[in-house]
């Protein structure tokens, strides 16, 4: 038998807008990526390399440094068939994983439904930021959206402790007797309760931990941290999701880029570093995607929407390095103009579903999807 | 001379197209409002963008009519050098960019390169505060005039935000102001003013007092809806952004009416660029027809603009450089086109 | 007027409204019950907030470039309309047409598409039916452009049947085939230029361009069909006539109608194996479109004015979705009169409680009823009415204080300050367990004192607390 472990959590940061794969994951080796971008490309001396082909945009300090301790694993020409190039629609199928119709649960909802099969816990899924990302909803499943952990919860406007414990001691009674009144009202009055439950606990989170990174003051700094301090108070939260962006990057490419990787990536490695302060380093996974790539020709200040991506799997317990073969830029292996992609993105969830979460992988990846080694397979018991 | 423009049944003929949209850097995001270096050799184009929008399309883009792009500033926010909801730009005879902001209620004074130097303004009704200040011109003095919008007033400032005057209460009567919003200034100093609520346009004395008003409701010739913005040239032709009829109308320096342009946009630089790269795009966008004939919804021509592209949508702003030569910036096409005299 | 008068309207303004202020139920107390009725039904020119006022402050509100422009247009409009019930005929078919934006991705023909229903919201049934199946937004959601003379495909078809008047088990897969047979040719003006730009959410180089309907005659099956078992060389017009006159239809549309205006039923996959709610009040429905010969005002004005809908037994057994959460509580604040920058805040936090207006979740638009509580939908609906209607400043809330100084000088008792807020808050009923924890709590958190005609600050926090903790209780949550 297995002694008693840790739950292993998951943590997706959302590139939004659309990452330029090609200026993150960079073929500096290959002579036709300077020939594509004249003007928004990273020239071979800046790349920090990770093969004689391949290096990561100088960005991405922070990420190499861990790749250097084989804590990331890089895969390559991301995609799905008949990819879709518009922002919505590519997020919606990611979300989803449904890529032909309109999907209507997320693959994290699913996850989720699969490891609390009765919503027992309000807070099994989290979302940092603004709205509640499709991948997480699924009927039945609650989950919680918090853009400010510390004033998380009901009435965060009322000043004052007393004012605002009176308030929600007259709210907890209103809805503990509302639940005699009839079906619509029990429910409501039963889901009262479980969300001032949800909030109490995930406000105290933050009392709880204490740190010796320093988070960078920027969004997805703060919501890494947001994320370390739940993650830290284990309250049971397995789902974590934020986003940050905007990558898409049609002019003022280089600059904004360049903010935005470096951002994320000092994000992340603070993270990982929180991680392993609290010996959690193995017991977190983080998966950086992004809805699509750009067109492998730039526009002189930027360049537009494509496809073929790259996506991150990073944490304690990877099998660092690279998966899935770089698309070519031959013109002739394009695919209208874009990277073409060599591996569905639905094998990553499959891979993280099985192997992590240890759950269907079916099910939270909507079919079957050859798997990934980026994690070892579960040894069976 | 003015007939002579008449005779030949036009008096402005297109040029050409500047700009495109972008969110952010070279390019414009719901331009609303641009201005010329006092040399004419550089364009400041102010984009409203919108409040889910990143933060970074909320700019000043500089570049020349050649599509020369020279980079940006300013961005969403509420800090120095930062807008909300930025409306009006001008640039004064030291070349320093100033931008109104109609949510802040604010200037915010830059340098021509666009290094912030300062802001001054605030919110109130007394005189010298704001609400909602928008259109933003200097007048022969190098005094800033705004158009001070839900004041229901025009205020005149020193360049260094020191209050001089003001003029205009809320009503429909002479002189009284509705939501003003674009304002010109022609050459002996007196003052334009696009009284937006009101549909047309009214004409002061450099001290304010009334002198004429142009226009009423509707969207025949001469008349208005929503006017935007306005401006004179050295002979005293008064050309308005005729906004919510969607097109630009000019008046002889006695108001009768000249001409009325719907826009002929064609590719800018910019645009090249872009189906240059898109190509499949470039294709598909010669095999359509981009003026099909349509049943539309309504007779609001906000409508036909929808769906025509090179038709002005949103005509908002009128520039004018030392040829005489007319540049429009069109908020919902992101974009500027220019005309020149016809003679 | 007696109070309970007034209560039945607040019920009707609940329905056939986003709910009304107190002033607003006094004033159609004067008009009476069926006086109301008429009065929302008079739909003919309604008014809201200027639409230049509004693209002169939301400029993305005029061109629809971004995704979802034009759900903050349409926001303003359900805050300010003084035609409220047209805004939630609106609502209702946006409900059951449901088309969405990621499979569209140009937000104009969405916006276009609303307006489209609010044109013939309230008309003949077949032309609203004709409209939509022309409409650019529609034949692009249901694939209708790639419908060929030569290679049919069904998808509008079927919807138009299985979705949007007929409901499964009333007619045949051939029915099916040759309904979608009648659409051929139905499609959008530039159909590649404009799909390739949608795919690629390209708004390049001058912004959106709005798309436009389009007959394709060559492109049209004119040939015989057999739909329902009549034969001709039909057209789409021809299908609509032979589904309006269908029993199904009328039956369809009918319970669609009682689950929207009267009382919540289950989800619409569960109709075929679960009886109505109360099947005569069905019947009557039914009969009402046919006798008014399809007319949907008049099918309404029955509704509002029957017996079932007017009966205590189904007050409050809806829950708001939070369009309608979020409109009500806006028009009590009253606070929403000129463009606000704040405003594109609101309707994000609508899409946080889980309706994201032209997103709906599937084809078969929202569930309603308990689907839209969850617990991150509820704190958002409980902090958002909490939040708006607390604002001091706000006319709604100067109204309050003032109908409270008016109490006299002294001390107002709790009971009274309930009373005044339940009334205030466009006359809620609360059960009587919630109304004493209501008087328990402004008990508890401190008398409020009026001196000279006046609250003071302290006394204003205190209403507001008591506001908050109404607007967050399980009765609010319902209509």
């Amino acid at each position: 038998m297995v002694t008693e472990t840790k739950p292993r959590s998951l943590v997706i940061v959302q590139l939004s807008g659309g990452n330029d794969a090609l200026n993150t994951v960079i073929p500096y080796g290959d002579g036709l990526y300077y020939d594509w971008r004249k003007e928004v490309r990273i020239e071979q001396d800046r790349v920090l390399k990770i093969n004689n082909q391949l290096g990561l945009n100088p960005a991405l300090k922070s990420i190499k440094n861990l790749w250097d301790h084989e804590k990331v694993a890089v895969i390559n020409g991301v995609g799905y068939p008949e990819p879709n190039r518009s922002h919505f629609r590519s997020i919606d199928i990611w979300n989803t994983g449904e890529s032909v119709g309109i999907g209507d649960s997320g693959w994290l909802g699913r996850a989720l439904r699969e490891i609390d099969p009765n919503g027992e816990n309000p807070i099994a899924g989290v979302n940092f930021g603004k709205g509640l990302p499709r991948a997480l909803s699924c009927r039945g499943v609650p989950v919680a959206s918090v853009s400010d952990l510390e004033n998380y919860g009901l009435f965060p406007d009322i000043q004052g402790e007393r004012s605002r414990d009176l308030t929600l001691s007259a709210f907890s009674q209103i809805y503990g007797s509302a639940m005699a009144h009839d079906n619509v009202a029990q429910f409501i009055g039963q889901t009262g309760i479980d969300a001032l439950k949800g909030a109490d606990i995930l406000r105290t989170a933050p009392a709880q931990y204490s740190s010796a990174i320093e988070y960078a003051n920027n969004p997805i700094a703060q919501s890494m941290k947001s994320i370390a301090q739940v993650l830290t108070a284990d309250i049971g939260t397995r789902v974590f999701y934020t986003q940050h962006g905007s990558f898409d990057t049609h002019a003022a490419e280089l600059e904004t880029h360049t903010r935005l990787w470096t951002e994320t990536s000092d994000a992340i490695a603070d993270f990982m570093e929180d991680m392993k302060e609290h010996n959690l380093e193995d017991d977190v996974l983080v998966l950086v995607w992004s809805e699509f790539g750009r067109r492998i020709k730039d526009n002189s200040a930027g360049t537009d929407h494509g496809s073929g991506g790259t996506a991150f799997v990073i944490g304690g317990t990877v099998n660092g390095g690279l998966y899935g073969e770089y698309p070519s830029l031959k013109e002739s292996d394009h695919l209208e103009g874009d990277l073409h992609f060599n591996n569905d993105f639905r094998s990553i969830y499959s891979t993280i579903a099985e192997r992590w979460l240890e759950v269907d992988p079916a099910i939270v990846s909507n079919g079957n999807y050859e798997q990934h080694e980026f994690i070892s397979p579960l040894t069976s018991n | 001379m003015a007939t002579k423009g008449l005779e030949q049944g036009q008096f402005l003929r297109y040029v050409r197209t500047v700009g495109m949209t972008t969110m952010r850097g070279r390019g414009f995001y719901y331009p609303i409002d641009s201005a010329m270096s006092n040399d004419g050799g550089r364009l400041y184009v102010l984009s409203r963008s919108f409040e889910r929008a990143v933060s970074d399309s909320m700019r000043v883009t500089m570049l020349n009519e050649d599509g020369e792009y020279f980079g940006v500033f300013g961005s969403a926010g509420i800090g120095d050098g930062q807008f909300r909801w930025p409306c009006g730009i001008a640039v004064n005879d030291q070349n320093r960019v100033f931008v109104t902001d109609e949510y802040l209620n604010r200037v915010s004074v830059f340098n021509e390169s666009g290094e912030f130097l300062k802001h001054w303004g605030s919110e109130g009704e007394m005189e010298g505060m704001l609400n909602g200040p928008s259109g933003i011109v200097f007048d022969r003095d190098n005094n800033v005039l705004i158009a001070d919008s839900r004041n229901h007033r025009i205020q005149k400032f020193t360049s260094d935000g020191e209050f001089v005057k003001s003029f205009g209460e809320y009503g429909s009567g002479d002189g009284c102001l509705n939501l003003p919003w674009g304002l010109g200034v022609n050459q002996e100093g007196e003052i334009f003013v696009a009284d937006w609520g009101n549909d047309r346009i009214q004409r002061f004395t450099p001290n304010g007092e009334f002198v004429a008003k142009y226009g009423s409701p509707g969207r025949e010739e001469g008349e208005f809806t929503r006017p935007a913005g306005v401006i004179v040239n050295q002979e005293g032709y008064i050309y308005v952004a005729d906004w919510g009829n969607e097109r630009v109308q000019v008046l002889s320096p006695d108001g009768e009416f000249v001409q009325k342009i719907r826009g002929q946009a064609t590719n800018s630089e910019w645009a090249e660029d872009f189906l240059g790269v898109n190509v499949e795009e470039a294709g598909a966008r010669k095999r359509a027809n981009l003026e099909p004939d349509i049943e539309y919804f309504n007779d609001d021509p906000h409508e036909e603009s929808s769906h025509i592209e090179k038709l002005f949508w949103g005509p908002v702003s009128l520039m004018l450089d030392a040829e005489d030569r007319l540049f429009i910036t069109e908020t919902n096409r992101h974009r500027i086109q220019v005309f020149e005299r016809d003679n | 007027m007696p109070e309970s008068q007034i209560e039945l309207i607040a019920h009707l303004a609940r329905r056939a409204g986003f709910g009304a202020t107190r002033e607003e139920l006094e004033e159609y107390g004067k008009i009476g019950y069926e006086g109301t009725v008429d009065k929302l039904l008079e739909t003919s020119s309604p008014q809201w907030m200027s639409e230049y006022l509004i693209r002169r402050y939301h400029p993305d509100e005029s061109s629809m470039l971004a995704g979802l422009s034009g759900l903050e247009a349409w926001l303003y409009r359900m805050i300010t309309t003084d035609a409220p019930l047209l805004e939630k005929m609106t609502l209702f078919w946006h409900g059951i047409f449901a088309t969405g934006y990621p499979k569209v991705l140009n937000a104009k023909p969405l916006s276009d598409q609303i307006r489209m229903f609010k044109k013939y919201a309230m008309g003949d049934f077949r032309d609203l039916l004709v409209e939509m199946a022309r409409d650019p937004a529609m034949i692009i959601w249901l694939d209708n452009q790639q419908n060929h003379k030569d290679s049919i495909n069904e998808n509008f078809g079927r919807e138009l049947l299985e979705l949007f008047s007929m409901g499964v088990g009333n007619y045949t897969e051939d029915d099916v085939k040759e309904c979608a047979r009648a659409f051929t040719g139905w499609t959008i003006g530039n159909c590649e230029y404009m799909e390739l730009r949608s795919a690629r959410d390209s708004d390049w180089p001058y912004g959106r361009i709005s798309w436009h309907y389009e007959f394709d005659a060559q492109d049209h099956d004119d040939g015989e069909k057999e739909f329902l078992g009549r034969k001709g060389n039909f057209n789409g017009e021809d299908i609509v006539e032979i589904i309006c006159e269908q029993e199904a239809t009328a039956r369809f549309i009918a319970r669609h109608i009682y689950h929207f205006f009267v009382a919540d039923e289950p989800p619409v996959p569960q109709w075929p194996y679960q009886p109505p709610r109360d099947p005569e009040a069905i019947n009557q429905i039914v009969q009402a479109y046919f006798d008014s010969n399809y007319d949907i005002k008049s099918v309404m004005k029955f509704v509002f004015n029957s017996d079932f809908f007017k009966s205590e037994d189904c007050w409050y057994e809806k829950v708001k979705s939070p369009a309608e959460l979020v409109t009500g509580v806006m028009r009590l604040t009253e606070s929403v009169d000129r463009p606000q920058y704040e405003h594109s805040s609101r309707q994000l936090r609508m899409q946080y409680m889980g309706q994201t207006l032209s997103n709906p979740p599937s084809v078969e638009g929202w569930d309603g009823g308990t689907t839209w509580i969850d617990t991150g939908a509820l704190v958002e609906r409980m902090n958002f009415a909490s939040e708006e209607l607390g604002k001091l400043e706000t006319p709604g809330s100067k109204e309050l204080f003032s109908k409270i100084a008016f109490e006299g000088n002294g001390e107002v008792e709790a009971d009274r300050i309930i009373d005044i807020c339940l009334k205030h808050l466009g006359t809620i009923n609360v059960k009587d367990d919630t109304r004493s924890k209501l008087v328990d709590y402004a008990s508890e958190n401190g008398v409020i004192r009026v001196i000279d005609q006046e609250i003071d600050d302290v006394g204003k926090e205190k209403i507001a607390g008591v506001v908050k903790l109404i607007a967050s209780t399980p009765e609010f949550q319902r209509a």
